[in-house]
């Protein structure tokens, strides 16, 4: 396949997530994820047409709109397959396990052992930094079949030795600790996304390994941005860059707003691109995406 | 409501907030308010900020891509107001308690701290086939206040797009007070009787306020007002330029919101630089 030439750090991420998610599969996106939905939804131009995801917040289920739009925002209903309320929702978010086979989580620090934390920096009472809170990551970490971890920085701050609150388990202490200590039978993080590289867990140890880092990053440099000692395989691979296809498919059918290329600093009115709030009542001739050509 | 009072709030972080109700509440000076938002920013973070809090359920409270919500920051930092850490199978198995009348409703324990700091609801069940148990006790709401699109003269609202946690918030709720951007005859309510999301029977009282959740968005209504969202989390950061914010927009009356929202929503149009600061 053609590597493409230029992309972003957010479009880079996508197309790594997307390559990791599996026809069939079923996953959730929490609010604030436009990375998250992009790599569903290329997913399912690309070669998972059955996959399916929900909007965590909407309960909408494959809102695809050909441009990205904030997981809680009304728009996506008309974009999507069903719609089933939170409060019914919750039942499988908060309680069943094993329902969901794969998250992709967001955090302010994550550790060694893939554990996150959204909670604090520093002491709980008395925090030095008191960030957003757990909401749902807590239960999808411990019962989604396996979830990845999705940076938006790398570096010493957000990837440390030991996070100073677990909000959402990973392979906790490390080695089998997470299913005979916490008696939880999935897998785990299977990878982590930074925008400089990709990192997964050591098979017995459980520690996180460097699988591969991004075009035009070098080695040194990830581990010198690492906040513990990372694990460096011998044989570090280069991460596969975008193929002209996945670039194009994600441009032209999966973000044509650029929300992606722009970074996020994009404005909701730019993001919201040319289609205004509308009332929907019954008799609503409901929009249907155009279909996508590449 | 009185002070001391437990206080839902609904919407969704940037959605269907109940801001006129929030504005309402802060410019009354109720105090020691224990408040039980929905995942949120400017909703619960205006009352932390107004000072009118000592406790908070917190699930989530951010500004998203806009930052962290600033007064909830300074506070929780400062050891001035108290946080009960939960995640989301802690607040929806607490509501459901109440909702049911349960004693409380058992969750999976998954390993995190949340036991460690906020053992009062967090409380361990024996492991049942292996798995390690939590219970939750209720937490049972005075007053929910929440944002409709649209309600009748008898209280059905409906919510025209999502419907978050508003309807497990307001089985919760003793009392339960609707925001609504428009009030409609009851014929436009039985058009559509499916997205009476919070029937009659279920709702106290209803308060006609247009754009009554600006400056998050009303599904289907209207936009979150970025610009405004944006200029708050500045000001939250500093405590004077709070005040002033709190002057300008608050403690003006909610007439007086509108007319500055209007004016500055017509500015942004017509790309007119002057500002009437």
């Amino acid at each position: 396949m053609n590597a493409a030439s230029t992309w972003t750090t957010a479009e880079l991420q996508a197309i790594i997530l997307a390559r990791e998610l599996a026809d069939g599969e079923v996953g959730i996106v929490g609010t604030a994820s436009d990375v998250q939905v992009a790599a569903c939804n290329l997913a399912r131009a690309m070669h998972a047409p059955s996959l399916s995801w929900v909007s965590g917040p909407l309960g909408t289920v494959n809102a695809d709109a050909g441009a990205l739009l904030p997981t809680a925002d009304a728009r996506l209903i008309r974009h999507a397959e069903a719609v089933v309320d939170l409060s019914v929702m919750i039942d499988v978010i908060d309680w069943r396990p094993g329902f969901f086979d794969f998250a992709i989580l967001g955090a302010m620090q994550v550790d060694r052992h893939g554990n996150l934390n959204t909670v604090v920096i520093g002491d709980h009472a008395r925090p030095k930094v008191r960030g957003p809170g757990v909401i749902g990551t807590s239960p999808l970490a411990a019962f989604a079949k396996h979830f990845f971890v999705l940076l938006a920085r790398h570096d010493r701050q957000n990837l440390v030795e030991r996070v100073d609150f677990i909000s959402a388990v990973g392979h906790y202490r490390g080695g089998s600790s997470r299913a005979s200590e916490l008696g939880l039978e999935t897998e785990g993080p299977r990878l982590v996304v930074t925008p400089l590289a990709v990192l997964d867990f050591h098979p017995v140890t459980r520690s996180m390994q460097l699988r591969s880092v991004h075009p035009g990053v070098s080695v040194a440099e990830v581990v010198a941005r690492t906040g513990f000692v990372l694990d460096v395989p011998p044989d570090v691979a280069t991460t596969p860059p975008p193929t002209v296809r996945e670039l194009a498919v994600l441009r032209r059918c999966v973000d044509r707003t650029g929300i992606l290329r722009r970074g996020r600093s994009d404005t909701r009115s730019q993001r919201l691109g040319d289609r205004p709030a509308r009332p929907m009542s019954a008799g609503t001739t409901h929009t249907r995406t155009k279909p996508c050509r590449t | 409501m009185e002070d001391g009072a437990t206080v839902g709030l609904g919407g969704w972080i940037f959605y269907n907030t109940p801001m006129a109700l929030v504005r309402a509440l802060a410019r009354a000076g109720r105090r020691d308010l224990t408040l039980v938002p929905a995942p949120g920013s400017i909703g619960p973070d205006l009352l932390i900020g107004a000072g009118s809090v000592s406790r908070v359920f917190c699930v989530f409270i951010t500004f998203e891509h806009l930052g962290f919500a600033p007064n909830f920051r300074r506070r929780s930092e400062s050891g001035a107001l108290q946080v009960l850490e939960m995640d989301g199978p802690g607040l929806a198995a607490g509501l459901r308690a109440a909702a049911d009348g349960l004693p409380y409703v058992p969750i999976f324990d998954v390993g995190t701290d949340l036991p460690r700091v906020n053992p009062e609801w967090y409380r361990p069940l024996p492991a049942v086939d292996g798995r390690r148990l939590l219970a939750v006790p209720p937490i049972r709401l005075d007053v929910v206040l929440v944002h409709a699109q649209q309600a009748d003269e008898y209280g059905n609202a409906q919510l025209l797009g999502g419907a978050f946690f508003d309807p497990l918030l307001a089985m919760a709720a003793r009392r339960v007070v609707v925001s609504v951007d428009r009030l409609v005859p009851t014929r436009t309510i039985r058009r559509v009787p499916e997205r009476t999301k919070l029937p009659s029977y279920l709702v106290t009282a209803v308060v006609e306020c247009p754009r009554g959740a600006h400056p998050t968005g009303s599904h289907t209504l209207y936009d979150p007002d970025e610009g405004h969202l944006r200029a708050y989390v500045e000001a939250g950061t500093r405590p004077d330029a709070y005040e002033k914010y709190l002057d300008r927009y608050v403690r003006v009356g909610e007439e007086r919101y509108r007319e500055l929202v209007r004016r500055g929503a017509r500015r942004a149009r017509t790309g007119c630089e002057g500002d009437e600061r």
